[in-house]
């Protein structure tokens, strides 16, 4: 008996221990602590993936203990603290891995009570325990804490202890709260994300563009480049790592981690194209493979060649993913003597040696201390993350957290692997089961961790895992049986998903049987029955029958339709059997699933299941049902939706809108019957109930539609397919992928087009014109005037005109001084900077006399003499009056001079001849002062002085011609700026509801109105400026704009035709049947759906958005791309950028869907792809 | 970049943040504020599992700049109440064991309490409205809208 520490020993501590391994500092793993002072330490080598096993395994301790349950403390997945049992997987900790836990507490709980035997001298009969006191007969006690004070007492385990019967148990079987809850609900510290400690920075770490593909050899060997100076302007950034093609940011602050992380420019060699992955089966069936026979029972081939009804099938299963709710996240601290990181790992032991292979330190060094993550299902990023950390903190010496992104999880998680089931069987002729010859496809390698493959540490060749057998062998008693797992590497990367391989060999076995049901004429459960001897089975299959008020069907009868919608009933059962072949069953499982069917929309919601289990032993039975619960909706949600979408690179779903999982309203009712069977060994309930679900649904929609489904998921779009009777399985090929189009940052419209010579020519000779009328010359500099001659009214007024001119919104560059310029402008002759008009004397407008700047607002002529660029509105602020021109110039003048020089622009020939412009003045400027139309009432004069002076609205919303002069007979008739589409301001509005005055006011008042939806894009900055002007100016704005258009509806009107668009184009109406639905449903609807619950900001009815309606996608392009980062109020809230989350070509789906949901009388945009890929170009970054 | 400081006020009390101001409030609640209500999902606003109320209304935090959040009302999941002295919202949550890993129940405690502050008396259909577009994936949807219905004041039934 080894003694330990000083403080312990005259605390006095009693273990229960066994031999460490020896790659362990330390030489035992304990799994019982208890302390003089009476705590109980229970540590168990799994770790609690949300499942409540950390307050079952307390159930078990204090049960064979005899204490209550609030005093035992579990301790999970510490590699310093706890047993080294292995990854956390199958289900198996209650079943398997809580065993010697059982046992050790079984054995301290003997030796104290031998002990107070000894103490009181008393026989052990005589003796009874009450939460750690032991009394005797005589009412003599000692505690536990007594027996063990002022002593180390060590235990070994004993393998021979025994345990508590069952019939004494008071606390195992009982529904136990969750010990996690209360700090999970209240936001205490609990997760790994949550995890800070002293000096802790922030890292991101940038994946290679083969998103998902991790065997091949590219791998860890594609990255050519990494531009370091392309974060050079990040504050804070404290290092830029690579090795191979591991790549990392850290820096002091998250955020700015994220930016570098986005920004960091990195070259990389062009990917090889993977198999074409929409045709899983052709995919699977080319991949090379090693058949492992796993059972030949009879003479499966002379059975089937001699059956007299042959019954060849082929299942398909998709590849679907964890999606865990929280990306992986981890902390590392990599110190010399010992490398500590704290991950959400699921096999902390595991993840310790794969640590100690990157990073070339012996195991002893690393701990790895687990913390609760989001739910994982299998296998994650947790353990990827966590390599990442640890060599992004080597690198840098201090702790670094790193988070993955959603994107990151999405593509890279492994997936559960995509499966191929193919049956050769039949009939015999009096409907039995002639032979069943199985085989199965399972492309899987448990996926070594990331950073290993990344920086070359392990070789990236395809690996074999031999897991494709899980519960191969189906539950039936078939004469002629064989089943073959064809063993194959990964095509892409993929490991465990809940149920492993055992959920498609289940959804074959199970959907099979019922084929043959059907064909044979007798009730499926019946039939099942007959093969079906495993009592405990027979029991449970029955149970859930009765629960469920199955009424036996031996033939399948066509149901009668509600409307669109036929229902339908179905079964299937199963036994998990996991772990390495032939491996061990977990709990039994079996449903019955009703399903409704919308023959018109494809759409298939299942309404009801009765998951029926049994457990065995249930240590906590509330626990055992949430399970169940969880079980069946995330099984339901798999089988109804899931999928993994790729291109001919990598993954391509990478948010929740293009890898949708079940919401709320689509929930099934779950009847849950759990067997009594508290006198059975416990079993694992992680996963059965996942087992049945997808043949228990395929066999509700068969007996709904009478059309046999063989493939997952049951999306509407493959249920209209085989209603109609069309093929299932032969989704249209994807192309290969294109070549990497040649980067233009703009085209210019001359070039190639012949009408470069004209244009300079047109321009020239208008010089010839322009020359003699123009005195273009200097004006001479002037000392900077005194701001203080003017009055505080006149600087005031010059604010608003400087406002309603949009003065700061391009002479501002992004984060940058008010006024001081520097505004990248990209026009389509090239890009210009606006300059600074702060009053600077050398580099901005300080020196200009109040003539000079008149004249460059009339005229578009420098100070200098030089022209100006019609990019500045100079055609329109040529209209202002003088007494406002001079107002603007005080205001101007008054401001804080900063000193910013301006960058040089970057024009094509001919734009870049500044003289040219002068004929370009001569074609298409008039410098006049505004002219009321005496016609026309004092507001409309108004409102046309603002919006066609100082406000130049038609210089965005009016078409331009070739040389980039308003076109004329065109006013306000829509063009294009910024890459932003500037509506039509006339009766040309695409708008479906006509603007009207108000609804003119509001927007420009509030940066939304209601029928037409919010400012966004380059709109939202002039009205975040007009905020300067009084409500009358904007009223007189909208009421000169309400005058181009058509005589307009009143406000019953307006509200009518807007509730019957929006009634009319309720996306909850209709079944989310393409990928763009489902990307809308899963992106858009938060913030976008009418009526949906109030968020925080506006919420814009796409149904009568301009943008939807318009001739053009582009606004609807750029929003989604951009998103809108600047609101022009933040009342209105703000929308993400997509542009790193979506595809090209799922925002193409997207927008073709929201055109056709929301615009269903406009014709359907052409050519959107190219649209997409220009302004992602052009624009977006 | 200019850095400047932003005066953000969460659960009642005023803080002086050093963030650029297109920071997104998810992160300065998590690494400034040390709160660990607030969760980072998606980063989209498409989970709910950085939701916060703003001004009493739900808000998704991953998706707002804090320039936004000046002069705003914001309550985190740790200002509506402690394990000694929780919120309804929040015992309803614990009562009906509503979680599993537990990662999606900032958000949906949160939005259970945006939906009570504007609707007392909730109907079964605007509890699924409200958690609609809050995802869970281990499954806990039963419990949670036990939890929420509890908390709208509905009597739930013991489970057979």
């Amino acid at each position: 008996m080894a003694k330990s520490d000083t403080p312990e020993r005259s605390q006095g501590t009693l273990t229960v221990v066994r031999a460490a391994s020896p790659v362990e500092a330390v030489k035992f793993e304990t799994f019982i602590r208890i302390t003089s002072d009476g705590s109980v330490t229970a540590y168990n080598g799994h770790v609690d993936l949300g499942t409540g096993i950390r307050t079952a395994l307390g159930q078990i301790v204090a049960e064979e203990l005899d204490v209550s349950f609030a005093r035992v403390v579990v301790v999970l997945g510490d590699t310093a603290l706890v047993p080294n049992q292995g990854a956390t997987i199958a289900s198996e900790t209650i079943q398997i891995t809580a065993v010697p836990l059982r046992k050790a507490a079984a054995q301290a709980r003997q030796f104290l009570v031998a002990r107070a035997a000894a103490r009181l001298e008393l026989a052990i009969e005589d003796l009874a325990i009450e939460d750690g006191l032991i009394r005797g007969k005589d009412n003599r006690s000692v505690s536990y804490g007594e027996l063990i004070a002022g002593e180390s007492i060590r235990l070994e385990l004993a393998d021979d202890v025994p345990v508590k019967d069952v019939g004494s148990y008071s606390i195992v079987g009982q529904s136990v709260p969750r010990v996690d809850l209360p700090a999970k609900a209240t936001g205490e510290l609990v997760y790994v994300h949550d995890v800070r400690i002293p000096g802790m920075l922030h890292g991101r770490v940038v994946r290679p563009p083969y998103a998902g593909v991790d065997v091949g050899d590219f791998i860890g060997s594609s990255l050519i480049a990494v531009d370091e100076s392309s974060v050079s302007d990040i504050p804070g950034l404290v290092a830029v790592v690579h090795i191979g093609d591991f790549v990392g940011v850290v820096a002091e602050r998250e955020e700015n981690a994220i930016k570098a992380a986005a920004q960091l420019k990195l070259s990389w060699k062009p990917m090889p194209t993977l198999p074409d992955l929409k045709d899983i089966e052709t995919a699977l069936r080319a991949n090379p493979s090693t058949p492992r026979k796993l059972i030949d029972r009879g003479d499966v081939e002379a059975a089937i060649a001699g059956a007299a009804k042959p019954m060849p099938r082929t299942y398909v299963w998709p590849y679907q993913m964890h999606a865990s709710i929280g990306p992986s996240c981890a902390v590392a601290d990599y110190q010399e003597d010992v490398t500590r990181v704290w991950s959400g790992t699921q096999n902390p032991h595991h993840l310790r040696t794969d640590l100690a292979r990157l990073i070339h330190r012996r195991e002893a060094e690393i701990e790895v201390i687990r913390l609760e993550a989001a739910g994982c299902y299998g296998r994650n990023c947790a353990d990827d993350v966590s390599a990442d950390a640890v060599l992004l903190s080597r690198a840098v010496g201090r702790p670094v957290r790193v988070q993955l992104t959603r994107e990151q999880e999405h593509a890279w998680e492994p997936k559960g692997a995509a499966q191929l089931m193919d049956v050769n069987g039949g009939l015999n002729a009096d409907g039995s089961v002639a032979g069943y010859d199985f085989a199965t496809r399972y492309p899987s390698n448990g996926a070594p961790t990331l950073a290993l493959l990344l920086t070359g540490a392990v070789p990236h060749t395809p690996a074999v895992f031999e897991m494709g057998d899980r519960t191969a062998i189906p539950p039936y008693d078939y004469e002629n049986l064989r089943v073959v797992a064809n063993d194959m590497p990964p095509i892409v990367r993929a490991a465990w998903l809940r149920g492993v391989s055992a959920l498609p060999n289940t959804f074959a076995h199970e959907s099979w049987i019922d084929e043959c049901a059907a064909e044979a004429c007798v009730d499926p459960i019946e039939y099942r029955l007959r093969y079906l001897k495993d009592p405990r089975a027979v029991d449970l299959v029955n149970a859930v029958a009765e629960r469920a008020g199955w009424k036996p069907r031996p033939v399948r009868e066509d149901k009668q339709a509600e409307g669109d919608i036929v229902r339908g009933r179905g079964f299937a059962y199963a036994l998990y059997v996991h772990s390495k072949f032939p491996g061990y069953g977990a709990a039994w499982s079996a449903w019955i699933a009703d399903v409704a069917v919308n023959k018109a929309t494809g759409d298939v919601s299942v309404t009801r299941v009765v998951a029926g289990q049994d457990s065995g032993l249930m240590i906590n039975p509330d626990g055992v049902r949430h399970q169940i619960h969880g079980n069946v909706i995330q099984s339901t949600s798999r089988a109804l939706m899931e999928e993994v979408s790729f291109d001919r690179t990598s993954v391509t779903a990478r948010e929740w809108g293009a890898y949708p999982i079940i919401k709320f309203p689509e929930l099934p009712e779950i009847d849950v019957l759990m067997l009594p069977r508290q006198d059975q060994p416990p079993l694992g309930v992680g996963e059965s109930a996942s087992v049945p679900s997808a043949a228990a649904i395929a066999n509700a929609i068969y007996d709904a539609t009478g059309v046999r489904f063989r493939e997952l998921p049951f999306t509407p779009e493959r249920i209209l397919r085989g209603l109609r009777g069309e093929a299932q399985t032969t989704p249209e090929a994807l192309p290969a992928p294109p070549q990497p189009a040649t980067a233009r940052a703009w085209q210019n419209p001359f070039t190639g087009r012949g009408m470069f010579a004209t244009a300079a020519a047109l321009c020239a000779a208008a010089i010839g014109i322009g020359a003699a009328v123009l005195p273009w010359r200097v004006i001479a500099p002037i000392a900077r005037p005194d701001a203080s001659v003017y009055s505080a009214a006149t600087i005031a007024r010059g604010q608003q005109l400087a406002a309603l001119g949009d003065c700061a919104v391009c002479h501002t560059s992004a984060n940058g001084i008010l006024n001081a310029g520097g505004k990248p402008l990209p026009t389509p002759f090239g890009t210009i900077y606006s300059t600074n008009i702060t009053p600077d004397v050398e580099t901005g407008i300080g020196a200009w006399s109040y003539p000079a700047f008149e004249r460059a607002m009339r005229e578009g002529i420098h100070r200098d003499g030089r022209h100006l660029y019609p990019a500045f509105p100079y055609t329109h602020f040529a209209r202002t009056t003088d007494a406002d021109m001079q107002a603007l110039y005080a205001y101007l003048m008054a401001q804080p001079a900063v000193r910013a020089e301006t960058p040089t622009n970057t024009l094509a020939f001919p734009f870049n001849v500044r003289p040219l412009m002068a004929g370009w003045n001569a074609l298409f400027h008039t410098p006049a002062v505004f002219q009321p139309d005496q016609a026309k009432s004092e507001i409309w004069n108004r409102g046309a002085y603002l919006v066609e002076g100082l406000g130049h609205c038609s210089a965005c919303h009016s078409p331009r011609n070739a040389l980039g002069a308003e076109t004329t007979g065109a006013h306000l008739a829509g063009g294009f700026a910024e890459g932003w589409e500037a509506p039509a301001l006339t009766s040309l509005s695409q708008a479906p509801i006509p603007w009207s005055e108000d609804e003119l006011y509001a927007y420009l008042r509030t940066g939304e109105s209601r029928f037409h939806g919010v400012a966004a894009g380059p709109m939202a900055p002039v009205v975040a400026e007009l905020a300067a002007l009084p409500d009358s100016d904007i009223r007189a704005m909208a009421v000169y704009l309400a005058s181009f258009n058509a005589a307009p509806m009143d406000r019953v009107t307006q509200e009518a035709l807007a509730a019957r668009l929006e009634a009319s184009t309720l996306t909850r109406a209709s079944a989310a049947s393409s990928v763009g639905a489902r990307i809308y449903q899963g992106a858009c609807a938060v913030c976008h759906e009418v009526g949906g619950a109030p968020l925080f900001g506006s919420r814009p009815s796409l149904a009568l958005n301009s943008n939807l309606h318009s001739a053009a996608p582009d606004n609807l392009i750029q929003v989604i791309l951009r998103g809108i980062a600047k609101p022009a109020v933040t009342d209105l809230g703000y929308m993400p950028a997509f542009r790193d989350s979506l595809t090209d070509g799922q925002v193409a789906e997207l927008v073709v869907y929201l055109r056709q949901q929301f615009a269903p009388d406009r014709p359907g945009w052409k050519d959107i792809h190219a649209a997409i890929n220009r302004i992602r170009r052009e624009h977006a970054r | 970049m200019t850095q400047s400081t932003m005066r953000l006020t969460v659960n009642g009390k005023a803080y002086d943040v050093g963030a650029a101001p297109d920071t997104a409030l998810l992160y300065v609640l998590r690494n400034d504020l040390e709160l660990n209500g607030p969760k980072y999902g998606c980063g989209l606003g498409e989970c709910g599992a950085c939701a916060v109320l703003i001004d009493g209304v739900a808000a998704r935090s991953c998706v707002i700049p804090i320039e936004g959040c000046v002069g705003r009302d914001i309550v985190t999941l740790e200002g509506l109440g402690t394990r000694e002295h929780p919120d309804p919202v929040q015992q309803a949550f614990i009562d009906e064991q509503a979680a599993q890993c537990g990662y999606c129940l900032n958000g949906m405690i949160i939005a259970t309490k945006a939906l009570l502050l504007r609707s007392p008396h909730p109907s079964e259909d605007e509890v699924l409205e409200a958690l609609r577009h809050h995802l869970c994936r281990c499954g806990a949807h039963v419990e949670i809208m036990r939890a929420a219905m509890r908390a709208a004041g509905h009597v739930v039934e013991a489970q057979a």
